[in-house]
């Protein structure tokens, strides 16, 4: 096995990064030739060379992930990016201005004007906070960083901890190997860089570890049932509650997990304290952030966990009285407590019926069917095409590793399984939920990867041993002392593997092997790709790029907001359509109506509604929201497709869904039911404010020589109403690529004036004395 | 040649005493060139002076003044000696005051006195900022920028002038109108007024264009700039700049397509302008505070390094930006030392773009830590504010910043300051020491945690059942190896039963059963050590070891088997016929041995 040792290890220098995942047979033994010194022997191995090995290769892990999460900077520079991540850095920014308390304290008069937004007690803390400390450590040390670059940092710095705790977790699972497969794959894998590439401050970055150390420890308190890593295991609830909503997955999963090992006869001490330990003190750390409160013991989405709990009470009260009494006495105290507790539960359901139940079932109807949330693009179910786009070999090797860990099953792996089905199933129902799918399918194909490898490299390995050199395989855990789990441990010895070595020639393992690496080398190679080219775009700066091959960088969305942050009132307030709402918050520091935060549904639509109708109506709209500015965004020039006019059909059904008598769908369409932005589409649309702004001044501007004069290039066609011109509105900003559109809403004038030519009256009675005359002069 | 800040009374008290009656001097002005520059957003008015010297002592400086309409925007003013070559003499100002006229009034001594009779001649400069006022205030984006200046027709002078022209330049052939004072002729771009004669002292005359001027009305309403000296190499300097277009305001829409198609739409707005660094600057950077600005463009140069500043977007009249522009010098063009003193030589303000005007500047140094002794020389007076400290990389006691500020300053304003102070060498040492000293308290820690036992119960159990997984794991090794063994004598065998090299085997069958011996008295030591140890897998092992003993007894027989094979004694099928019962056996002997390890 020393031999082995060597061998592997020349491997792993020749191959530092990417070569991370040929090493799931390089299980370093604990017991080598010299295992003479007893009890200090047995210790000092494995604190020597496979420690050495798992930190080198969990070191490359974090560096190759940090690395390839750093594209954006690269080529770009250190920004936030997109829409969320500004409002996160927005707030991070005042925490770390104005403190703790006057954070969670905080109310933003700057957005959803003129509701505000009570920001303390609506947000996920954790992330802030964390980037908050860390700043604060920083400057403490008089590193003087600034807090973007913090920001910007933080979750490539936090996809190295998720790696180590994805490792930890799958070596729980199955073996050291395993883990550091995984946590290979997951440093790399774009299911998850997807979420956190530098410059991506958002709550997925830094919750994806929370998720998979909870885990971590909730396997490892299920495993020693000590109370001990229990707490740790709430503590790290705890921080996933602070950090993001999906720890509702995880307050679901984990009672899941003991209602199946109840099912599968699994119960045992150890369970009843972990799961115990955990749902008390999980609870109570989990009522203490404002946003989540008293969430916990009120919503539908939280019982499961309560009546997990309830229920395990109830079968370790059971188990015993079974130990105490007669069998007699035990039947009917059986008979009495179940038909009590189905009468208890036949209550709940009645009540639950008639309260919970239905908002439940309500609020899973508004997510099908209030435009708002069907309008985000990332709330559309996943298509297969994605499935391989993110997880590339490892989505078709993770049923194997599924099958492994349900072939070897024990309390763990039940877990695993649960995991990996439930993830399976949400991840098909959203795309975002790609997320928490991605950590247990790594750790399933490591567990799939590694078992392969182990079998097919470690007979080579033999096979050029000599057969004394041969020493017992695998044991790793042993030395850690724990020895109740048998079933963990794949254990080979020399006998069976004899018997496997009869079927497969050498010829079969090195090809074998050599698919294993290539597949392995593949899937290295497209997760570059993948980075580089779908994860890697700021969205704030957009680039094209000459035949030459030179780049252009099209800044127009920081000019204009930057030239609101300078050239506009401080109180100005500025109406977009709610996607651009955290960005104008966060670029141009100015009171906006609404924005991603989306809570309030009907001002949404009031915005909406003004957009979509004539300049007059939404005057009067824009005027009762004290409106000084209007910015839109506007692709036609260079053809930018994720424009406000491509999402209008959006604001007028979110605009419809609340002003129905006002606003209709059909009318914006032709009667051909197309949406037109040309000569032929309806003449609603053509007139509506939105159209206007958009297309102000576009119809004079010919792009080039082949097209005519205001020629759309997002929606390849010439646009119907060329003729704008705006009564209550003036174009206060266009960016240089035209890309952004700021209207300033006049003032109302001191004097209407008249629209029609005034009436020549002639004096024809002739009693009409001159005094009334004279009064009337003036205003003809 | 400086404008020291005259509001403290202290300040004025000091100068009544300078007061003096200047007719007495009995100098005059014999010929008075003055040119007016208004052709960019600041009137530069430079004159040429022939003195005299008519009294009746030799004089040693004369007095120039600033008309006291003027005074408020004066930024600089300065006077040298016209010398015969290029360069000029320049010349010493001290602020002074005269008893009973108004203005701003400047003591200028001269480089040798002037006999009576004699002649010198003096080229007076004055800059004035914010003079130039946009009228009409606000204009539509196709309007052009007109502006009215308000001067003196003559040399505002404490003595009386002989003959006098002045010359004004504009920025443009359009002039809305003009004063007329002594019928002036215009050519393209410039008003020649003059030539006055035997103008008396303190004349003034309203002289007033109101003109076409599209050059940037750029001001700097403020700028801090922060030089930063490291002794391990490098000044990094950074300046923040607040900016603000001060000509006339934009009135209506801003029109893209208008600003795109016509060349001549928003004239008065600026798109772009030059900063000149110093041509060792590096890592330039020029950003705000939502990040880069990506429309710059750097040019090195041989002599500079040009960076063409493009703020986000082109500035209108009223418009304002924001932005940071820093880079990196290499220190030992600019630190001078000589054993532990050192000095810095650096501009205290430098170019931000042609023909500048900064309304307010704070310069702040921020030296070494440990920088001691510190003494400015500033080129003119400047207001210090008290000193701070500042904490980045590695500091422990913090750096000392040295903080001066200044109201309008003007391009003539860019020149060096030097800084004077001592620093210990050995503090140097301090910042790599105290990384290696962070390391070895990690790496100590590290080694004293994974050393030392920090449970704080004692868990006896734990440690045997330790004790036995480790025992355990050698007699797994143990075991296994022996296994092993056995192959290898089938190994042996086989070679026998085709070399028939009795030799061989012999002595493979001898070193066979040395291993197999000591390997078997490891076992039953460690056995006996389970037992010790009260753990009840002592019995497994025996267990284990009374199966192995059968397994080497078939082992054997094979052998004797294969002996009497290859020495003819037996039957060949008899003998295949005895080997397969005989592995047979074996290997069910072997794999009771581990089903037994698997529960150890």
């Amino acid at each position: 096995m020393a031999e082995q040792h060597t061998a592997t290890d020349g491997k792993h220098k020749a191959s530092p990064n990417a070569g991370g995942s040929v090493h799931g047979n390089s299980r370093p033994n604990a017991v080598g030739g010299g295992g003479k010194g007893g009890l200090s022997g047995g210790l000092a191995q494995p604190a020597g060379w496979q420690s050495l090995l798992s930190f080198t290769i969990l070191f490359l892990a974090w560096l190759a992930g940090f690395s390839s999460r750093l594209f954006a900077v690269i080529r770009f520079e250190s920004i936030i990016h997109e829409f969320d991540p500004w409002f996160n850095y927005r707030s991070t920014h005042h925490l770390t201005t104005n403190g703790f308390y006057e954070f969670l304290n905080w109310f933003d008069e700057r957005s959803w004007y003129p509701l505000g937004r009570i920001v303390g007690g609506t947000v996920y803390p954790g992330l802030m906070v964390t980037a908050g400390l860390i700043h604060y450590v920083l400057n403490l040390l008089h590193l003087t960083v600034h807090i973007r670059d913090v920001c910007v940092f933080l979750a490539p710095v936090f996809s190295g901890l998720t790696s180590i705790s994805t490792f930890l977790l799958t070596r729980e699972l199955w073996n050291q190997g395993a883990g550091l497969l995984a946590a290979c794959f997951i440093a790399i894998v774009p299911g998850y860089i997807s979420r956190s590439v530098a410059g991506s401050f958002d709550n997925e970055g830094i919750a994806i570890f929370a998720l998979q150390f909870t885990y971590y420890l909730w396997v490892k308190s299920i495993k020693t049932g000590s109370v001990f890593w229990s707490i740790g295991c709430c503590l790290s609830y705890f921080y996933m509650v602070s950090a993001w909503g999906g720890y509702v997955f995880i307050i679901n999963l984990i009672p899941l997990h003991v209602f199946v090992l109840l099912l599968m006869q699994r119960y045992s001490r150890r369970v009843y304290i972990a799961y115990s330990t955990f749902y008390i003190v999980g609870l109570v750390l989990s009522m203490q952030i404002p946003f989540v409160g008293f969430q916990p013991i009120r919503t539908s989405e939280h019982m499961a966990a309560a009546g997990v709990f309830a229920l395990l009470q109830a079968y370790a009260l059971l188990q015993y009285l079974k130990d105490r009494l007669t069998k007699q006495e035990f039947q009917t105290l059986f008979f009495l407590g179940v038909s009590l507790a189905a009468g208890v539960v036949f209550l709940t359901v009645i009540y639950l019926t008639y309260t919970d139940v239905c908002l439940l079932y309500s609020s899973s109807y508004a997510k099908i069917h209030i435009p708002i949330i069907a309008s985000v693009s990332e709330h559309q179910p996943t298509t297969w095409v994605s499935f391989f786009f993110d997880l590339h070999i490892l989505v078709c090797t993770f049923p194997a590793g599924l099958w492994f860990c349900i072939k070897n099953v024990n309390d763990e792996r039940v877990f695993v399984a649960l995991y990996a089905i439930s993830a399976v199933y949400f991840a098909g129902v959203m795309v975002r939920l790609m997320l928490t799918l991605t950590p247990v399918v790594c750790m399933l194909s490591a567990i799939a990867f590694s078992s392969v490898f182990e079998h097919y490299l470690g007979d080579d390995m033999k096979r050029e041993n000599p057969p004394v050199e041969d020493s017992s395989d695998e044991d790793d855990k042993r030395s850690s002392g724990n020895l109740y789990d048998k079933a963990g441990k794949v254990r080979k010895h020399v006998s069976e593997q004899e018997k496997a070595e009869e079927g497969l020639g050498p010829n079969i393992k090195s090809i074998v092997t050599m698919l294993m690496l290539m597949l392995l080398m593949m899937f290295a190679v497209h997760c570059t790709w993948v980075t580089s080219n779908a994860y890697s775009s700021p969205s704030v700066v957009l680039a094209s790029y000459n035949n030459d091959g030179t780049r252009n960088i099209l800044d127009d969305f920081r000019e204009a907001y930057y030239w609101l942050r300078q050239n506009t009132d401080e109180h100005a307030r500025v109406m977009s359509w709610w996607d651009y709402g955290y960005q104008i918050a966060g670029m141009a520091n100015r009171t906006t109506l609404v924005d991603n935060n989306t809570w309030n549904n009907s001002h949404i639509a009031l915005v909406g509604k003004a957009m979509s109708s004539n300049e007059s109506a939404a005057y009067e709209i824009m005027r009762s929201l004290d409106v000084d500015y209007v910015l839109i965004i506007f692709g036609g020039v260079i053809g930018y497709s994720g424009d406000d006019i491509n999402k209008f059909l959006w604001m007028v059904r979110i605009a419809e869904g609340e002003h129905p008598k006002d606003i209709r769908e059909s009318d914006y369409f032709t009667p051909q039911g197309e949406f037109r932005v040309d000569k032929a589409g309806s003449p609603v649309l053509l007139n509506c404010l939105m159209y206007k702004m958009s297309y102000y001044r576009f119809g004079e501007m010919q792009l080039d020589f082949r097209t005519p004069p205001g020629f759309d290039r997002t929606r390849n066609a010439e646009i119907g109403n060329k003729d704008i011109k705006f009564k209550h509105l003036e174009e206060a900003f266009t960016s240089e690529h035209w890309l952004v559109r700021i209207y300033k809403v006049k003032k109302l004038e001191n004097r209407e004036p008249l629209e029609h030519k005034l009436r020549s009256i002639v004096p024809r009675q002739k009693y009409t004395s001159k005094k009334v005359q004279g009064s009337k002069r003036p205003n003809m | 040649m400086n404008i020291p800040f005259c509001t403290v009374p202290t300040c004025l008290l000091l100068i009544t005493g300078l007061c003096y009656r200047v007719v007495a001097d009995g100098l005059v002005n014999e010929e008075v060139k003055r040119t007016v520059d208004l052709s960019t957003h600041i009137a530069k008015i430079t004159a040429e002076i022939l003195l005299l010297n008519q009294g009746d002592s030799a004089v040693h400086s004369f007095i120039l003044a600033v008309e006291p309409e003027l005074a408020p925007n004066l930024a600089y003013v300065g006077a040298s000696v016209k010398g015969d070559e290029e360069e000029d003499g320049i010349l010493e100002l001290k602020q002074t005051m005269i008893q009973g006229q108004s203005g701003e009034f400047y003591k200028v001594q001269l480089p040798s006195s002037l006999a009576v009779g004699a002649k010198l001649r003096v080229k007076v400069e004055t800059v004035l900022s914010h003079i130039l006022r946009p009228f009409p205030t606000h204009i539509t984006q196709a309007e052009r920028q007109l502006v009215v200046f308000q001067g003196n027709h003559y040399l505002y002078s404490p003595y009386p002038t002989r003959s006098q022209t002045t010359r004004v330049r504009l920025a443009s052939k359009t002039v809305e109108s003009y004063t007329k004072l002594g019928n002036p002729s215009k050519s393209d771009e410039a008003i020649e007024y003059g030539p006055f004669r035997d103008v008396a002292p303190f004349s003034e005359d309203a002289l007033k264009v109101h003109y076409e001027n599209n050059t940037p009305f750029l001001t700097i309403s403020s700028i801090t700039r922060i030089i930063e000296v490291s002794h391990w190499g490098n000044i990094a300097v950074e300046e923040t700049i607040d900016m603000r277009h001060t000509g006339a305001f934009l009135k209506g829409p801003f029109s893209r397509y208008d600003y795109q198609r016509q060349s001549d739409s928003g004239i008065s707005s600026v798109k772009s302008f030059k900063t000149i660094l110093p041509a060792s600057a590096q890592d330039v950077y020029y950003r705000d505070e939502i990040g880069n600005i990506s429309t710059s463009h750097l040019q090195i140069l041989e002599d500079s390094v040009e960076v063409e500043v493009r703020p986000r977007f082109p500035l209108f009249g009223g418009w304002k930006t924001h932005y940071i522009i820093g880079y990196n010098l290499p220190s030992y063009e600019y630190l001078y030392t000589l054993g532990d003193q050192y000095a810095l030589k650096m501009r205290l303000v430098d170019h931000v773009y042609d023909d500048q005007v900064i309304d307010s500047l704070t310069v702040k140094l921020i030296l070494p830590e440990g920088a001691r002794n510190i003494h400015v020389e500033t080129p003119y007076p400047i207001d210090r504010i008290p000193d701070q400290l500042h904490y980045t990389y590695l500091d422990t006691f913090g750096r000392p910043v040295l903080v001066a500020s200044k109201n309008n300053l003007v391009e003539q304003h860019i020149q060096d300051v030097v800084v004077h102070y001592t620093f210990n060498k050995v503090l140097m040492l301090q910042e790599p020491l105290l990384v290696v000293g962070a390391f070895y308290i990690l790496f100590f820690t590290v080694i004293i945690y994974v050393r030392l036992d920090f449970s704080i119960t004692k868990d006896p159990a734990a440690e045997v059942r330790m004790k036995v997984s480790s025992i355990t794991e050698q007699v797994l090794t143990l075991v296994n190896k022996r296994l092993g063994l056995y192959r290898h004598m089938d190994e042996v065998v086989n070679r026998y039963k085709q070399s028939r090299d009795t030799g061989a085997l012999n002595s493979g069958r001898k070193i066979l059963e040395a291993d197999h011996r000591t390997l078997t008295n490891d076992i039953s030591s460690l056995q006996a050590r389970l037992k010790a140890e009260g753990s009840d897998l002592a019995d497994k092992v025996g267990e284990v070891q009374k199966l192995d003993g059968q397994v080497k007894e078939l082992v054997c027989r094979s052998w004797q088997e294969a002996e009497r094979l290859v020495a003819g004694k037996v039957k060949k099928e008899a003998y295949i016929d005895n080997e397969k019962t005989l592995s047979s056996k074996r290997l069910e002997l072997v794999t009771r041995i581990d089903s037994l390890l698997d529960t150890l």
